[in-house]
C-alpha cells in the first residue's frame, strides 16, 4: 500500500515535470517583444527594452531561467504577472479569480450528476422507447453541435423569454443561473450517456438474471444490482472532475463575463505573460494527476475485484 | 394425467421478435413434471430446453413472448401470467432456477452472503439477524466450509465450483418445490462436476424438491435422472424414464443422439456423427423437424408434423414410425445393442445403466 | 398425452431418399460480418437519410464553388448591398460586404469538412499506426503511456494557443494542433483494443491451429479495428469542426479572410443584434453536418458490433 502509493507519486511528479518543462520551453520560442505591454514599448527606448529584458529574465538561456523558477517554486514563490496584471503576484491574481470558476463549476458539476445520472437512469430503463429516445436526441445535440452555437443562442432567447440580465452580476443571484445551467448542459449529457451505457451492459449479465431467478422484484434488481454495478466505473472520474472546476469554462465565462479562470490561460499566453501561464500549467497537471490518482485509489473502495497494485484506467473516456 | 404430477406443459409455443423477423424457439412443446422426481432435459444447443426452462419462471427475455399454450403449476396457467406481481409469487420461492456458469451468475461487486440472505429474507420474511442465520445454515448444508467467513467475501475469492455451491445456496435458501438446473456443471471441471451433482441429489432428498435438469451430456442424465424427455428443434420429441428412453428409444433423433455416443461406439469403428444442421429456427418447420437430416426419414415425414404416440404408460414419442401404416424400419446397430443388453440383464442392467453409458460426458 | 391422428394418406408411409446437401441446407445461413454490419447499418432510415445527407452536402460544397465564380476578395462598395434581409435575390440575405449569405456557407462549408477530412485521416492513420505499435511492442509501452500521461496532462488550449503563435494562423496551423493531441487518444484506443484481441483465446486457437498470419489479420483482427477506425473518423469530423469554430471564437482561428463555417458563425454571432438572419444559414448547415457524422459514427458503431447482428 505504502510503497505503491510512492510509487505511483513518482510517477506523478515524473509527469508534471515533463508537462512542466515542455510548456516552459515553448514559451520560450515565443518572440521577445511580446513581453512588453503595447504602451511600455512605445515609451521605452532601445537600451530601456533590454534593461526591461535583462530584469525579467528572458534574455538568460532557458533551462537558467529553469532553475529559477524551479528555486522560486521552492519557496512558494510563482512570479509577478508581467502583461496580464502587470506586477502582481500570480497566485494572487489566481486566488483572486478561482472562487468564481470553482464555484459555477462546483454547482454546475452537482447539476450535472443529479440530472444526468438521473436522465441515465431513465433511458436505462425505458431503453428504445419515448424517454430514451428523447434523451438520446438532447445528448446528440449537446455533443454533436459546437458548443458555441447553443451556448449563443440560450444567452440570447432565454434571457429574452425571462427578462433576465445577459451578464453575470455578483449581487444578482438570478444572474447566476443561467450560466451553472449552461455550464451543467454537456456535464448532464456525459453522465447520462455513460451511465445508459453502463446499465445497459450490466443488465444483459449473468447476474442480474440470476438475481432476477430468486424472485427480486425488477425496480429491486435495477437498484440493487445493474444501478450499483454500474455507478463504479464512473466514480473513477469524480474526483478530476472535482478538481479540475476550477480550470473554469472559457466560453461560459466569456460569453456571461464572468470574472473566473477560464480566459485567463490564453490571455495568458497571447500577452506571453510566462509566470502566469507556468503556474497556471503547474496547477491544471498537479490537479489532472491527483485527480487521476484519487480516482484509482476510490476504485479501489467501491470495487472489491481491484487491488492497488494493479495499474487502472480502463472504462470510460471523456 | 397422474395426480402426482406438479408442472404439466402443453403446447407451449414460444417466440422472439429479433429485429424485425420472428424466431420460433418453441414448437408445441409438452412435458410432465412428477412430484419428488429429477426429470433430465436433453436435446443440443438451440433445441429449446433453455427457453423451455425459462417460461416456468416468466423470465424470456423482452423480445419474446409465449403464443399459445398452458404451463400448469398448482392450478394456476403460469404461461398466462404477464405482470410482474404474479411471478414474483412463484420465482424463486417456489421455483427457482441455477444457472449454467457460475462464474458470471454473482454480482461480482456484492458479497456472496448478502446475494443468498436478500432472497432468502423477500421470500420468508425475514429480519437481517434471522435471514443472515439461515443463510449461513443453507451455506453449510450445501458444503461450504466457514460459513461465517466465507459470507462475507466477494464471488472473486470462490472457487468455480464453491461458487456454484453458493448459487445453489442462493436457489434453495427459500426451500423450493421445484429446482431447475440449467446445465449447472458444463462449466465447471469435470472433478468438480461430479461432487455438484452429488450435492444436488442430496439436497433433492433432503428437501423434497423435484428437479427439472437441463444437459447435454447424456452421462450426466443417467447419473441423476429417473426421467427424460429428448428435445429437438423447440419439441419434446421423446420422453419416458431413463430406462426406457435409454434402451427403448423410439424417435429417430434419439437414436441418433444415442448412437453418437462415443461409448456405446465399437472398437476400430468411425463413430457415428449426425449429418446437417439443426434448422434455422426463423424458418417455418414442415413436417418432422429431424427428416432433413434422418436418412430413415419416410415421406410423410417431409410433409407432416408427428403426432405423440404412446409407447406404454410412461413412454411416448412422435415419430410416424410409430403409426400402424408405418413400416417397420430398423434402429442403428448401437441402438439395437442396448435394447439386446436390456433384454439380457433386465432391470439390473437399467439400474447400472447410468454406470454403462458413462460419466466421461458425451455432447 | 394421446390425441388424434391427422389425416396423412397411406402412401406416404415409404421410405424417403436421404439428401446430406439438403440436411446442411437447412439450418443457417452463412454468416459475413460485413455485410451483417451493413444490413444492421442500412435498416435504419434514419442511418440512411443522414449518410445521404453528407453526401449530399458534401458533394454540393465541392460543387458550388466550382460554378459560383464568386470573387471572394471583392469589396463591394455598394452600400445598398450590404447587410441586406433575406430577399428574392438573396434567400439568406447578405453579409456586411455585400456577399450573399447562400453562397458564403457553401464555401465555408468546403473549408470546414475539408478540415474535418484531413484532420480525421491524420488523427486515424497515426493513432493506427502508433496504437497498433504500442500494443504489439511492448517495450514500447512505457514510454507511450508517458507520452498519453503528458499529451493529457497539457490543457489543450495551450497547445492550440502556442501553435497557433509559433506557426502563424491558417489552415495547417489549426490541423497541427488539432491532430498533435488527437492521434494519442485513438492510438490508446487501438492500443487497448490490440491488446485485447491479441490475447483473445479464440486468436490464440488460431495461432494454435496454424491459421496464416495474413488470415489471422484480415479475419480476426482487422474486422474489429476497421471498424473502430471508421467511427473514430466519424466522430473526429464534426468534432474537428466544432473545434475551429472555438479557435475562431477565441481569434485563433482561420485568417478572418478564410470562409468556413466558423468565422461565419463567428461573425453572424457579433452582428446577431442587428443582423439575426445572417446567423441562420450557417448554423443550420453547421448543425446538419455534425450531427450527421455523429449519429452516423454511432449508428456504424452499434451496426459493427457483431452482438447486434442477426
Amino acid at each position: 500500500m505504502g510503497a505503491y502509493v510512492l510509487k505511483r507519486l513518482g510517477q506523478s511528479l515524473i509527469t508534471v515535470s515533463i508537462v512542466v518543462l515542455t510548456v516552459f520551453l515553448l514559451l520560450r520560442l515565443m518572440p521577445k517583444n511580446g513581453y512588453f505591454t503595447r504602451e511600455d514599448y512605445v515609451n521605452m527606448d532601445r537600451d530601456a527594452r533590454t534593461a526591461y529584458l535583462r530584469n525579467l529574465g528572458v534574455l538568460d538561456d532557458p533551462f537558467t531561467q529553469f532553475g529559477r523558477f524551479l528555486s522560486g517554486l521552492a519557496r512558494g514563490d510563482l512570479g509577478r504577472s508581467i502583461t496580464v496584471y502587470p506586477r502582481s503576484p500570480v497566485l494572487d491574481v489566481i486566488g483572486e479569480k478561482a472562487p468564481y470558476s470553482l464555484w459555477f463549476g462546483l454547482a454546475a458539476l452537482a447539476l450535472s450528476m443529479a440530472l444526468g445520472l438521473g436522465l441515465g437512469i431513465l433511458m436505462a430503463r425505458f431503453k428504445d422507447r419515448f424517454p430514451d429516445g428523447a434523451g438520446t436526441v438532447y445528448v446528440t445535440i449537446v455533443r454533436a453541435i459546437p458548443s458555441l452555437i447553443w451556448l449563443f443562442f440560450i444567452q440570447q432567447w432565454v434571457t429574452a423569454l425571462l427578462g433576465w440580465p445577459m451578464v453575470f452580476y455578483e449581487d444578482r443571484p438570478v444572474s447566476w443561473v443561467l450560466p451553472t445551467i449552461s455550464l451543467a448542459l454537456s456535464g448532464i449529457a456525459w453522465y447520462a450517456i455513460w451511465l445508459r451505457r453502463f446499465m445497459v451492459d450490466e443488465e444483459n449479465k449473468d447476474y442480474v438474471k440470476f438475481a432476477v431467478s430468486k424472485g427480486l422484484p425488477w425496480k429491486r434488481v435495477m437498484r440493487g444490482h445493474v444501478l450499483r454495478n454500474a455507478l463504479v466505473p464512473l466514480v473513477q472520474y469524480f474526483p478530476q472532475q472535482i478538481l479540475l472546476t476550477i480550470a473554469g469554462s472559457l466560453l461560459i465565462e466569456s460569453i456571461y463575463s464572468i470574472p473566473g479562470m477560464g480566459g485567463l490561460l490564453v490571455s495568458a499566453i497571447r500577452q506571453q505573460d510566462n509566470p502566469l501561464v507556468q503556474a497556471l500549467v503547474l496547477l491544471y497537471s498537479v490537479l489532472g494527476v491527483v485527480g487521476v490518482f484519487l480516482g484509482d485509489l476510490l476504485m479501489v473502495l467501491v470495487d472489491p475485484r481491484i487491488k492497488l497494485a494493479e495499474s487502472s484506467g480502463k472504462g470510460a473516456a471523456a | 394425467m397422474s395426480g402426482d404430477t406438479i408442472l404439466e406443459v402443453r403446447d407451449l409455443r414460444v417466440s422472439f421478435s429479433l429485429r424485425g423477423r420472428r424466431l420460433t424457439a418453441l414448437r408445441g412443446a409438452g412435458l410432465d413434471l412428477r412430484k419428488g422426481e429429477t426429470l433430465a432435459v436433453v436435446g443440443e444447443s438451440g433445441s429449446g430446453k433453455s427457453v423451455l426452462a425459462k417460461t416456468f419462471l416468466g423470465m424470456l427475455d423482452r423480445n419474446g413472448r409465449v403464443d399459445s399454450g398452458s404451463i400448469l403449476f398448482d392450478g394456476k396457467d403460469l404461461a398466462r401470467y404477464n405482470k410482474e406481481r404474479e411471478w414474483l409469487g412463484i420465482r424463486g420461492k417456489r421455483i427457482a432456477m441455477i444457472f449454467q456458469d457460475p462464474m458470471t451468475a454473482l454480482n461480482p461487486l456484492k458479497t456472496v452472503g448478502e446475494q443468498i440472505r436478500e432472497a432468502a429474507a423477500l421470500h420468508r420474511g425475514l429480519d437481517r439477524v434471522a435471514s443472515r442465520a439461515v443463510v449461513l445454515e443453507t451455506l453449510s448444508r450445501v458444503g461450504i466450509p466457514e460459513p461465517e467467513l466465507r459470507y462475507r467475501q466477494y464471488p472473486h475469492e470462490f472457487s468455480g465450483g464453491m461458487r456454484q455451491r453458493a448459487v445453489i445456496a442462493a436457489a434453495v435458501a427459500c426451500r423450493p418445490e421445484i429446482l431447475i438446473c440449467d446445465e449447472p456443471t458444463t462449466a465447471l471441471d469435470v472433478t468438480v462436476q461430479a461432487q455438484i451433482l452429488d450435492l444436488i441429489k442430496s439436497l433433492q432428498r433432503e428437501l423434497g424438491m423435484t428437479v427439472l435438469f437441463i444437459t447435454h451430456d447424456l452421462g450426466v442424465v443417467a447419473s441423476v435422472a429417473q426421467r427424460v424427455a429428448v428435445m429437438y428443434s423447440g419439441q419434446v420429441i421423446e420422453e419416458g424414464s431413463v430406462r426406457e428412453v435409454f434402451y427403448d428409444p423410439r424417435a429417430p433423433y434419439t437414436w441418433a443422439l444415442l448412437a453418437s455416443l462415443p461409448q456405446l461406439g465399437v472398437k476400430g469403428e468411425e463413430l457415428y456423427s449426425i449429418k446437417g444442421t439443426p434448422p434455422s429456427l426463423f424458418k417455418e418447420v414442415v413436417g418432422d423437424a429431424f427428416a432433413p437430416r434422418n436418412p430413415r426419414a419416410l415421406e410423410v415425414d417431409f410433409k407432416h408434423e408427428p403426432p405423440v404416440f404412446p409407447v406404454s404408460d410412461t413412454h411416448w414419442a412422435r415419430t410416424w414410425l410409430l403409426d400402424p401404416r408405418a413400416p417397420r424400419i430398423e434402429a442403428p446397430e448401437t441402438v439395437r445393442r442396448l435394447r439386446a443388453r436390456l433384454a439380457r440383464g433386465g432391470a439390473g442392467a437399467a439400474a447400472t445403466g447410468g454406470a454403462d453409458t458413462g460419466k466421461g460426458g458425451a455432447e | 398425452m394421446i390425441r388424434t391422428i391427422p389425416e396423412v394418406p397411406a402412401e406416404l408411409f415409404r421410405p424417403a431418399a436421404f439428401d446430406e446437401a439438403a440436411a446442411e441446407r437447412t439450418g443457417y445461413a452463412r454468416y459475413s460480418y460485413w455485410r451483417s454490419t451493413f444490413r444492421t447499418f442500412l435498416k435504419s432510415p434514419v442511418s440512411i437519410f443522414l449518410l445521404a445527407l453528407i453526401v449530399v452536402l458534401t458533394t454540393a460544397s465541392f460543387v458550388y464553388p466550382l460554378f459560383a465564380h464568386m470573387d471572394l476578395g471583392a469589396v463591394n462598395l455598394d452600400t445598398e448591398t450590404w447587410n441586406l434581409s433575406p430577399n428574392r435575390d438573396h434567400v439568406f440575405g447578405t453579409d456586411g460586404l455585400g456577399r450573399d449569405i447562400w453562397a458564403l456557407t457553401w464555401y465555408g462549408t468546403r473549408t470546414s469538412l475539408l478540415l474535418g477530412f484531413v484532420i480525421a485521416l491524420l488523427d486515424v492513420g497515426i493513432g493506427m499506426i502508433a496504437g497498433a505499435l504500442w500494443g504489439y511492442v511492448r517495450k514500447l509501452d512505457r514510454i507511450m503511456t508517458e507520452l498519453y500521461n503528458v499529451l493529457n496532462n497539457i490543457p489543450q488550449t495551450v497547445f492550440l494557443v502556442l501553435l497557433a503563435y509559433i506557426m502563424r494562423p491558417g489552415f495547417w496551423t489549426i490541423v497541427t494542433a488539432l491532430c498533435s493531441t488527437g492521434w494519442i487518444g485513438i492510438a490508446r484506443f487501438v492500443r487497448n483494443k490490440v491488446i485485447t484481441i491479441r490475447d483473445a483465446e479464440y486468436n490464440v486457437a488460431s495461432r494454435c491451429l496454424g491459421t496464416p498470419l495474413r488470415r489471422m489479420i484480415t479475419k480476426n483482427v482487422l474486422p474489429y479495428l476497421v471498424s473502430i477506425l471508421i467511427m473514430e473518423a466519424a466522430l473526429t469530423i464534426p468534432y474537428s469542426i466544432g473545434s475551429e469554430v472555438f479557435l475562431g471564437f477565441i481569434g485563433l482561428g482561420l485568417p478572418i479572410d478564410t470562409i468556413s463555417l466558423g468565422n461565419l458563425v463567428n461573425q453572424g454571432k457579433n452582428n446577431f443584434m442587428l443582423y439575426p438572419y445572417q446567423l441562420t444559414w450557417p448554423t443550420v448547415i453547421l448543425a446538419a453536418i455534425t450531427v450527421s457524422f455523429y449519429i452516423v459514427g454511432n449508428r456504424f458503431s452499434d451496426a459493427s458490433d457483431p452482438r447486434n447482428h442477426v
